[in-house]
């Protein structure tokens, strides 16, 4: 469980890194969002692309206000993925 | 500078047929919610939509669908004959005396995405050849100004979730101006498509669970549908033919944000509410209560309430979203939400926040919920903050 909870950690890393076009080597659990130049057009996108590969629906509301690191963004998503899997 | 006040009003929603409809769903706390379903759209997240039921879209179409006319067209056919049936207009009250006003954010979306489908996905070239007259925009005005003979100036306000706001608001300020007696004015927005729901999927504003404005664990809005036109004439016209008044439009405000396209910006929306204050020479305390744009993002729930504390204070008036009744309706929001509004105006009553639990720390203020509070006498404020940052506000009041 908690290697294919690492394994999800990675994938999401560089799909967070992708959609949000950083450079992959600048971006780590601890970076703020904000610094890494994420705003809410690439969070749309970063959102599609979490829909497209794990089926899992997070809407632009109350819990990604609240991100502020990568890892809130990571932890946010993994919960949501696994809700969608559990379903 | 003429006054102008409401003589009818008509509405198509997902409440049923009829403006009366539409204030008793608002006050009594019943949602049009419904499941929607499209085929079209691989795995669908979002389940829920404030449609029209099935037999009120079958007799909306019957009574006024055509192969010349997008649903769009139809919805606002419904409600412009409901409207001037309550008005009691006769033939002799149109002609160039009367223009129209009714804007819409997509135009003809079926028709449009009926299109889409056959010509992109079946590669068919046979398309429906009526497809320009049924998108454009502007058909659901031209549709209600040929059956009335309204002959006089037609608009058509394609602002987003403001368009029907500033289409009622363009109408008032011709009206004071003289440039009509009369005016049919509203929205229609029949955007209840799988390819339009898709897009707003897209864009991660929709809930997939209950619409609940500015509550703690609002997760966005829900699409709705519908269309909602008002007559509205000039104080000595109506009292010229006998007319039974229904309230005044006593003011009107509107701005732009010239900001982020999609995110409201709270100066401007206090400065939109200003501006209505300032047109109808009331202060924030005559307002009785405002029927808030309240969509149940938390964008606008955050920045609407800071709004409603900059234009009146920490204890504004009563105020409620009845989105999760009627659903955003887009291009016609505004105008079921006026008549929502005289409904409130003139029942002394503020309709609840349907699923509201519970305080939001970041709002700080609570909106009515629970079932509908008795307001005092005083003017009802309206409220429309679209895409595209276009702040709009209606101030209603008796006569």
């Amino acid at each position: 469980m908690s290697e294919t909870r690492e394994q999800l950690t990675r994938e999401l890393m560089k799909l967070v890194a992708k959609e949000g076009m950083v450079e992959a080597g600048t971006i780590s659990p601890e970076a703020r969002l904000e610094d890494l130049s994420i705003q809410s057009a690439d969070f749309i996108m970063i959102l599609m692309a979490i829909e497209e590969k794990y089926g899992a629906y997070i809407s632009v509301d109350n819990d990604l206000t609240e991100t502020e690191t990568v890892q809130d963004l990571l932890d946010l998503a993994i919960a949501k993925i696994e809700e969608q899997r559990a379903a | 500078m003429h006054r102008v006040v409401v003589t009818g009003m008509g509405a198509v929603s997902a409440c049923g047929l009829g403006a009366d409809a539409l204030w008793r769903a608002a006050r009594d706390g019943v949602s049009g919610r419904k499941p929607v379903h499209y085929p079209e759209i691989d795995t669908q997240r979002v389940g829920h939509a404030a449609a029209l039921a099935a037999p009120d879209l079958a007799q909306v179409i019957d009574a006024a669908g055509s192969r010349m006319r997008d649903p769009v067209a139809a919805y606002a056919l419904v409600a412009a004959r409901e409207a001037v049936a309550q008005a009691k207009l006769g033939p002799d009250d149109f002609g160039d005396a009367c223009g129209v006003s009714i804007g819409s954010g997509f135009g003809g979306a079926q028709t449009l995405n009926t299109n889409y489908l056959k010509f992109a996905a079946e590669g068919s070239m046979r398309l429906d050849p009526m497809s320009v007259p049924k998108i454009m925009n502007n058909a659901a005005a031209s549709w209600v100004s040929i059956e009335f003979g309204a002959t006089g100036p037609a608009y058509c306000m394609a602002t987003a979730c403001s368009s029907a706001s500033q289409s009622i608001g363009l109408a008032v300020q011709m009206l004071r101006a003289g440039a009509a007696q009369r005016m049919l004015a509203g929205g229609s927005e029949a955007c209840l498509e799988s390819g339009v729901f898709r897009v707003w999927e897209l864009l991660r504003v929709m809930t997939a669970d209950l619409n609940r404005p500015f509550s703690r664990d609002r997760n966005g809005m829900m699409l709705g549908e519908g269309a909602g036109v008002l007559v509205l004439e000039t104080l000595e016209a109506a009292q010229a033919r006998g007319a039974e008044i229904i309230c005044e439009i006593k003011g009107y405000g509107t701005n732009s944000d010239a900001g982020d396209l999609l995110r409201p910006d709270p100066e401007r929306a206090a400065a939109c509410m200003g501006l209505a204050l300032h047109d109808a020479g009331l202060s924030p305390a005559d307002i009785a209560h405002v029927n808030a744009h309240g969509t149940g993002t938390v964008a606008n729930d955050l920045t609407e309430a800071e709004a409603l504390r900059r234009c009146f204070g920490d204890a504004p008036p009563p105020f409620t979203s009845t989105k999760p009744v009627h659903g955003h309706a887009l291009g016609a929001a505004g105008a079921l939400e006026l008549i929502v509004s005289i409904g409130a105006l003139r029942g002394r009553m503020a309709p609840p926040t349907l699923n509201y639990t519970e305080d939001d720390p970041k709002v700080h203020l609570v909106p009515v919920h629970g079932q509908a509070q008795p307001i005092g006498a005083g003017a009802v404020m309206s409220n429309s903050l679209a895409f595209g940052g276009i702040n709009a506000s209606l101030i209603v009041a008796d006569v």
